[in-house]
């Protein structure tokens, strides 16, 4: 409903000022980011124009570039792993519980602390047994000894060490997402299915999953992209380390670029990453598009 | 049969209450305990005597209220900023009757895309130039810019739902846009105002990277930065770490306390309309 008229003066006055700032901080850094990449630059000194040498030696000579990007589609998958569970837990909230909200909103608390709390709080739970470690005391205490670790520093298990921080913390989030959508689901609908003998799990299947596709879909995207773009929980809890083991592409591309201090290098596998999450973004949406019609 | 299938069902809700918030309350009493406690390495244990003087020796080595300070002045800032700026661009796009308000949208929309960290090292030399590297300005900046697209989104999409007919009649008898703009939309749009409040509070405030990127000085640090440089600097007193790491985690927990109910919605319709 576009009702008002206005002289193009105000609409500067009330466009202008986001739109500059909006442009000037995120548009103008991108498009540098992508001419950085094509060049050779310490940051420093004079840049070098070098084409598509650094795009070449990232895909081809980097020993530590595709498996960090194996390990941020992993990181990706197994974040969205967890969101099946979530649904179910919603769906069981929302029938036995009359006020299931407080109780989802427990579990959210994770969500609201820094990944700087998360992380720290998580090292301490990971540390060794000599250093106090709970995971590894549970673990004891329950006679596992054999199946203590040193959760971060061990190069085959640390990734998987923080794809479950990841999980604990955001597990709150998608439940309470889940959980929406399904109290948003109409009671009528179900009442109508029960008189035509649809109820418990049926229900669920029938109307319960077409239903709430599109706040899955939410979850999904959100779990995603959110891990595709990793980088903070990494960088407090190993920093890529031990011996880039937990390196995922955002951690590669802060390394490579702040502690090798080759920007130009970096800037090309920020350019790498914009455009992995701008393809799934795509790919996921197709995907669903097709799920809702088929559905509908 | 009925009741055995309830019981499993309520057992199967506690798990998540343990798991979720057992690791939060072993920080509060690794935090009080001694460092031989602490060494002792069993997962539940009271403080035998808790160890208060674990804050006040945190308090002392570390900057908190600095650091707390920063947090709330930067924070504060770039809501305001974000809510102002945001509301504006969003009022112009839900009603103005001009050629450019989806392709604005749009350019603001693309940019929700963008990873945050792929801007750190052109905004980082940009900033170095331009001489405000190391200032508060260097992090309000960007938590202004990278906050925006969602404020717009969903400011814009509850504007449009507002009936026309109010501020026609307020055309009609005089009114400027901007006063329009003041004592009808405002006011209105108070509840997504809260909710993009919510969200850029939640986001700014524990944001870590920029600021650990950005900010070099011990005066200029923000709370999660700060509580990164002492836990990484103080690692003799595990209590103290312990400590301090509460004391950081202490004011989002005191507002979530009071706020849950606002703040667990806030963030579900930020997500859901993002």
């Amino acid at each position: 409903m576009k009702v008002l008229k206005v002289p193009a003066g105000t609409i500067a006055v009330f466009v202008l000022p986001c739109l500059l700032l909006y442009v000037c901080l995120v548009f103008v850094p991108i498009l540098v980011s992508f001419y950085s990449g094509l060049l050779k630059w310490d940051g420093i000194a004079n840049a070098e124009f070098i084409g598509l040498a650094n795009f070449r030696d990232m895909f081809a000579n980097d020993p530590v570039f595709w498996p960090s990007v194996r390990r941020t589609l992993l990181y990706a998958l197994a974040s969205m792993l967890e969101i099946p569970l979530c649904l179910w837990m919603a769906i069981l909230l929302h029938r036995y519980l009359k006020n299931g909200s407080r109780l989802a909103s427990i579990y959210f608390t994770p969500v609201i602390l820094s990944v700087v709390i998360i992380g720290q709080l998580w090292k301490t739970i990971y540390n060794p047994t000599s250093m106090g470690g709970m995971l590894n005391g549970v673990l004891v205490s329950l006679g596992l000894d054999s199946w203590t670790h040193n959760w971060l520093t061990e190069p085959s298990i640390a990734m998987y060490s923080i794809y479950l921080v990841s999980l604990w913390q955001y597990f709150g989030y998608h439940l309470l997402i889940q959980y929406t959508g399904v109290t948003n689901i109409p009671e009528e609908i179900y009442e109508a299915a029960k008189i035509d003998g649809a109820e418990g799990f049926k229900a669920d299947r029938f109307i319960t999953m077409p239903l709430i596709v599109p706040i899955f879909k939410i979850s999904i995207v959100l779990a995603f992209i959110g891990s595709l773009q990793a980088f903070d929980m990494v960088m407090v809890m190993t920093g890529g380390g031990p011996a880039h083991a937990t390196d995922v592409i955002s951690t590669h591309m802060y390394n490579s670029s702040f502690l090798s201090l080759k920007y130009g290098y970096g800037s090309a596998i920020a350019t790498f990453l914009v455009a992995v999450c701008l393809l799934f973004t795509v790919v996921i949406n197709f995907f669903f598009n097709k799920l809702e019609n088929r559905y509908s | 049969m009925l009741k055995f299938k309830k019981g499993v069902v309520y057992l199967l809700f506690a798990i998540p209450v343990v798991t979720q918030l057992y690791p939060l309350l072993w920080l509060l009493f690794y935090s009080l305990k001694t460092n031989e406690e602490i060494l002792d390495g069993r997962f539940f244990s009271l403080p035998n005597a808790p160890q208060w003087q674990n804050y006040k020796e945190a308090y002392e080595a570390g900057n908190y209220l600095k650091y707390l300070s920063n947090s709330v002045l930067v924070t504060g800032v770039t809501m305001i900023c974000v809510i102002l700026l945001s509301s504006m661009v969003a009022y112009a796009i839900s009603r103005f009757r001009w050629k450019y308000g989806t392709v604005v949208m749009t350019v603001f929309l693309m940019g929700m895309m963008i990873p945050m960290q792929a801007t750190l090292l052109p905004l980082m030399v940009i900033f170095k130039n331009v001489d405000i590297l190391n200032t508060h300005l260097s992090l309000i900046l960007p938590y202004i810019a990278f906050s925006t697209p969602i404020a717009v989104f969903i400011l814009s999409g509850f504007m449009k739902g507002i009936p026309p007919e109010i501020e026609e009649s307020a055309y009609i008898d005089g009114a400027s846009i901007y006063r329009i703009f003041r004592s009808i939309i405002v006011p209105v749009s108070i509840p997504p105002m809260m909710t993009v409040c919510i969200l850029t509070f939640i986001t700014i405030w524990n944001e870590y990277i920029l600021a650990a990127t950005f900010i070099s000085s011990e005066r200029l640090k923000t709370l999660p930065f700060g509580v990164y440089t002492f836990v990484s600097q103080y690692s003799v007193n595990y209590g103290n770490i312990g400590a301090f790491l509460v004391m950081g985690a202490l004011p989002v927990i005191l507002i979530y306390f009071f706020l849950s109910g606002q703040i667990t919605k806030g963030m579900v319709a930020g997500a859901v309309k993002g």
